[in-house]
């Protein structure tokens, strides 16, 4: 098994009105998680943490297997994040921004940057303050990808995006993905992006890790089944997450022990279906 | 790259399994011949929105088996399969779906009478002449 890429152990942070975690977290490489949840769960607070904008009161990051020191950044030059940090240039244009960023990494790939600018069709002589949000996102994008990360900490790169654009973005990151090395944490709030682009998912509520799953383990155990007959026993069941009796059908999360309860109680099954992840994620952030 | 794959949403059957035997059937029935690029496990994944895993253990099951080969750098390709091998693929794809279809025709209720009859019609309604 290879080591994690990214390890959050206990992680709390207080603030006066909203309390992150305590929170646990592993990616591991080769593996695209995605942050889901509510506006306002914690996913952004996370993140910047995660990057030691903003520092945890208690808990333990490890970077690629490391615990580092405060004055020890080393583990950075591997990180792509982004989430408005660009902001701190804005009276900069792009090819400013491009001269002082590229001199923090040795990595720094001014190919791939000339490609992606031309890509996403930015103009580089532009101030970034200037810029849509829209644009704004995709450069952000672009300045993660040059260095040559191995992780990717993504906040809702595609928000105000173009449809064009976004399609692009998703390809490059599959393409960022194909060494099978490297992992992403993608925050979204778009269900293409976690069918498209997701292995795992993580959901976020009021600042704690409410659900952490397998994207595949949704179709095998969460289902939409049509019975006979809708009786007590069945609404009762903790695994029974919704009923309704026009025709009678039930959702469960777990498929396989209402089956078998149905069968005991020899109640006719006239179908079942898999939830998409979109139905399944509905349930899983509304009704908690 | 794209191949015309699909997961059935009625289906128990596990995701992988469904991406094996289809993939299988179009390397069996001649719609994807040896050298035949297929797309990487992570876009096979991304097309059918489900993980690499899933994906990986489809592909890992069918290099197995020989059907496919993967390539270090270059991608995975359709291997040269056997004739032998073909064609007793071939037997158990035909196998397991007449059987999935018996199975369906005892859910909806027909009886193996019926059954039995709806099957003759078919069989003669593709093979009028002779058989």
């Amino acid at each position: 098994m290879q080591a994690s890429l990214l390890q959050v152990k206990e992680l709390t942070k207080t603030y006066k009105r909203f309390t992150l975690g305590p929170l646990d977290l592993e990616v591991e490489p080769d593996i695209v998680v995605g942050l889901v949840g509510a506006n306002g769960s914690g996913k952004s607070t996370l993140f910047r943490i995660l990057m030691d904008i903003v520092k945890e009161d208690t808990g333990h990051i490890k970077f690629f297997g490391q615990e580092w020191t405060e004055d020890d950044i080393e583990w950075k030059l591997h990180v792509g994040y982004s989430g408005e940090i660009l902001e701190a240039y804005e009276f900069l244009t792009i090819t400013e921004m491009k001269n002082l960023i590229s001199r923090w990494y040795q990595s720094w790939n001014h190919n791939e940057f000339e490609n992606l600018v031309k890509r996403y069709k930015i103009d580089v002589d532009e101030r970034y303050g200037k810029c849509s949000k829209g644009t704004k996102k995709k450069i952000e994008f672009i300045f993660t990808l040059c260095h040559n990360p191995t992780l990717l900490l993504l906040d809702e790169p595609t928000a105000g995006v173009d449809l064009v654009s976004q399609r692009k973005m998703k390809e490059d990151l599959m393409r960022f993905m194909e060494d099978g090395e490297k992992a992403i944490v993608l925050a979204t709030h778009k269900i293409e992006e976690i069918n498209q682009l997701c292995d795992e998912i993580v959901v976020l509520d009021s600042g704690r890790i409410t659900h952490s799953f397998n994207k595949d383990d949704i179709y095998d155990t969460w289902a939409r089944i049509w019975i006979s007959d809708v009786v007590e026993q069945v609404i009762q069941h903790p695994n029974v997450i919704q009923f309704e009796m026009d025709p009678p059908q039930i959702v469960t999360n777990d498929v396989e022990a209402l089956e078998s309860i149905m069968q005991k109680e020899q109640m006719s099954i006239t179908h079942i279906q898999r939830l998409s992840i979109e139905e399944v994620l509905e349930f899983l952030i509304d009704q908690e | 790259m794209k191949i015309p794959i699909h997961i059935s949403e009625e289906s128990r059957e596990p995701i992988y399994h469904q991406v094996e035997t289809q993939i299988k059937t179009l390397i069996v029935s001649g719609q994807l011949p040896p050298g035949t690029s297929l797309p990487s496990i992570r876009a096979l994944a991304g097309d059918l929105g489900c993980s690499v895993i899933t994906t990986r253990r489809a592909y890992q099951n069918l290099e197995a088996n020989g059907f496919i080969k993967t390539a270090q750098g270059k991608g995975t390709f359709v291997n040269d399969v056997e004739n032998r091998k073909i064609e007793d693929t071939k037997e158990k794809l035909a196998y397991d779906a007449f059987k999935k279809a018996v199975e369906h025709g005892i859910q909806v209720g027909c009886s193996e009478e019926e059954i039995n009859t709806i099957f003759n019609n078919i069989m003669r309604e593709y093979f009028k002449n002779g058989g």
